[in-house]
């Protein structure tokens, strides 16, 4: 029968397709794996070869972690990275509005620019930070961190957000100026309930920005503001590099990592616009 | 005076103009349309009635009071979108109640408004639902609740019925009729669609590159268009159009066909070449008169429309009776009596 063959090459290739996605998938995590398998492995088995591939799971690693200063590192990191987001998110997100909508003739021109400073490279920025930091006594300070991500999010928030406003449809907001809404009004009452899945995903996106830094944390903090990434590498010191702790904290920092990311694939189905306009 | 009056309006974009100097008064309770093909400024003129476009010339004066510097929200109208702009994320009632409620009217008082407006327009069952669970006539319907709801001075219609399909659309051209009937709230309804102009409107606007090119009741625009783009825009099929001269008050056509004038307009209108104007409703087939060769016949049931060759011109004809024509056949045609247009072949304004 015709319909069985093409039927069971169909399925053929459904296999070879996902075997390939499998192995990719093996290949890509398995680095990641070994790191998550460490975290659990007495400081004895970690480079016992073969023979630690059996091995009685425990927690001393990350139990060490929290009697050393590692708490407070993922407090500050985790402190950096929200506050940074969230004003980001409240100073860029109008301002990408008034992006989108302005009639200005240079309007694009300064969008550009102000993604441009997002594409720099940050070793660009480092040395004037420090400087000006020493000046203004905001070394090894949170908020002087939160400042930098500040700079560095808001750029996104601009320019992912106002991206997002370009496509929503015009009329929503003529609809409701009629109805009797101020410009501010618009914006917060029909414009932004609206734009619910892009701020998430913008939020994360920003999140993991901060969270992930580990270049300006390295340079503008010695003690007070040291974020986890940063602290992790200072397990590797002169008496020696602690494996299991390096294993233990960079897992954890990897947990908000991928639980955004599983959330953010949520979000990134769009359809909250549906049934808006035509459909 | 209520209702709207436009006065001398011009809009530019630059140095590019799209409205040149319009002027329309709309009575109160008037129901007109603007009517013309798209890119004549029908919409853009809505829009500054609205108040989304700025005016850059001339005046609109909306129930006594000059509005051109007046925002959107305080001039008192409502307006029903082509793609109808409901809030995604609000339910029908709070779709409807929006106004209301950005007025502070208090919760009991939006209720009935939303209720009594949801009656009218029999979407009570939906009052609940979100503008997604709904189908494009019953949005379309939801759009003009909103506009009801806020009881406005004038309602403004940006072609509502160009997304819905050809059935729904009769339906509810009639529906915004009868709605029109019993709220005779001032109404500016913009279309590209001569039918809905026509049926619905107690005056219609044509409009073309920016210019008014004639404004009257639909029946005048019809018997008396003032001249050739009203004449072919309105009316469907169009109006045939055949190049002739006017010698001593007879009019022949360039193949040498005499074509009946019983125009009074007679000596009035002096030697010239004119374009001579019949609807395809005003023709007869008929054992003797004008001749004519059928090229192809479209039987519709109530009537039939025949495609046919008046000498070198192609004209339509609809005729009420069943024919027997056959493409290629050579027939004759009588014109209704007084029924035909005279237009001057070089402005296009009408002579007769």
């Amino acid at each position: 029968m015709a319909t069985s063959k093409l039927a069971a090459a169909a399925r053929r290739n459904e296999f070879i397709a996902n075997t390939i996605v499998v192995v990719l998938a093996i290949i890509t995590l398995l680095p990641f794996l070994w790191f998550v398998v460490m975290s659990f492995k007495p400081a004895d088995d970690i480079f016992a070869g073969i023979d630690g591939f059996f091995f009685k799971p425990t927690l001393e690693n990350y139990t060490s972690l929290w009697s050393d200063r590692f708490a407070s590192s993922m407090m500050n990191s985790f402190i950096t990275s929200s506050v940074s987001t969230i004003l980001a998110l409240l100073i860029g997100t109008p301002g990408a509005y008034a992006l989108s909508r302005a009639t200005m003739k240079q309007e694009r021109t300064m969008s550009l620019l102000i993604l441009a400073s997002r594409m720099a490279p940050p070793v660009a920025f480092a040395i004037p930070y420090f400087l000006v930091y020493r000046y203004m006594g905001l070394l090894d300070t949170r908020l002087g961190l939160i400042i930098v991500y500040l700079t560095f999010n808001l750029a996104l928030v601009v320019w992912l957000m106002r991206n997002f406003f370009d496509g929503t449809p015009r009329a929503l907001e003529e609809a409701a100026w009629i109805d009797g809404a101020s410009l501010w009004k618009t914006f917060m009452v029909i414009v932004l309930p609206m734009s619910g899945p892009a701020l998430v995903t913008t939020a994360i996106l920003c999140f993991l920005y901060s969270w992930n830094d580990f270049f300006f944390a390295l340079t503008l903090t010695r003690n007070n503001a040291m974020t986890a990434p940063v602290e992790v590498v200072n397990f590797m010191n002169y008496e020696g590099w602690e494996w299991g702790k390096i294993a233990a904290g960079g897992t954890l920092i990897m947990v908000p990592v991928l639980a955004f990311s599983l959330l953010m694939r949520k979000y990134l189905v769009a359809g909250m616009t549906a049934g808006a306009v035509k459909g | 005076m209520n209702g709207v009056r436009i006065e001398g309006v011009k809009k530019a974009y630059g140095a590019v103009n799209v409205i040149h100097g319009v002027s329309i008064d709309i009575e109160d309770g008037e129901f007109v349309t603007l009517v013309g093909p798209s890119g004549c400024g029908k919409s853009t003129l809505l829009r500054m009635i609205a108040g989304l476009e700025t005016i850059s010339d001339g005046t609109i004066n909306i129930a006594g009071r000059v509005v051109n510097d007046v925002p959107p929200k305080d001039r008192d109208i409502a307006m029903v979108f082509q793609n109808y702009a409901l809030y995604p994320h609000m339910t029908v009632a709070e779709n409807m109640g929006f106004s209301l409620k950005l007025q502070k009217t208090d919760k009991a008082k939006i209720k009935s408004a939303v209720d009594g407006a949801a009656e009218i327009l029999d979407l009570t069952k939906l009052l609940d639902r979100y503008p997604k669970q709904l189908s494009g006539g019953q949005r379309q319907r939801v759009a003009m609740g909103r506009a009801i709801v806020r009881d406005p001075e004038v309602f403004l219609f940006d072609e509502p019925l160009s997304n819905l399909d050809a059935k729904l659309r009769v339906q509810m051209r009639s529906e915004i009729k009868g709605l029109h009937q019993r709220l005779k709230t001032t109404t500016v309804y913009v279309t590209h669609d001569q039918i809905e102009a026509m049926t619905m409107a107690d005056k219609i606007v044509v409009m073309r590159d920016g210019k008014v090119e004639q404004v009257g009741k639909p029946l005048d625009l019809y018997d008396r268009p003032a001249n050739l783009f009203v004449a072919g825009f309105i009316g469907s099929p169009s109006m045939n159009f055949i190049p002739a001269e006017w010698t001593n008050g007879k009019v022949v056509t360039q193949g040498g066909i005499e074509l009946p004038s019983a125009s009074s307009a007679g000596g009035a209108i002096g030697n010239r070449k004119i374009v001579y104007g019949i609807r395809p409703e005003h023709m007869t087939i008929a054992a003797s008169g004008i001749p004519a060769t059928v090229s192809i016949v479209e039987p519709t049931g109530a009537e039939t429309v025949l495609l046919l060759k008046v000498g070198e011109t192609s004209v339509t004809a609809v005729v009420k009776d069943r024919t027997t024509a056959k493409p290629g056949d050579r027939i004759f045609l009588q014109f209704q009596p007084g029924a035909e247009h005279m237009f001057d072949a070089a402005g296009g304004a009408r002579l007769s």
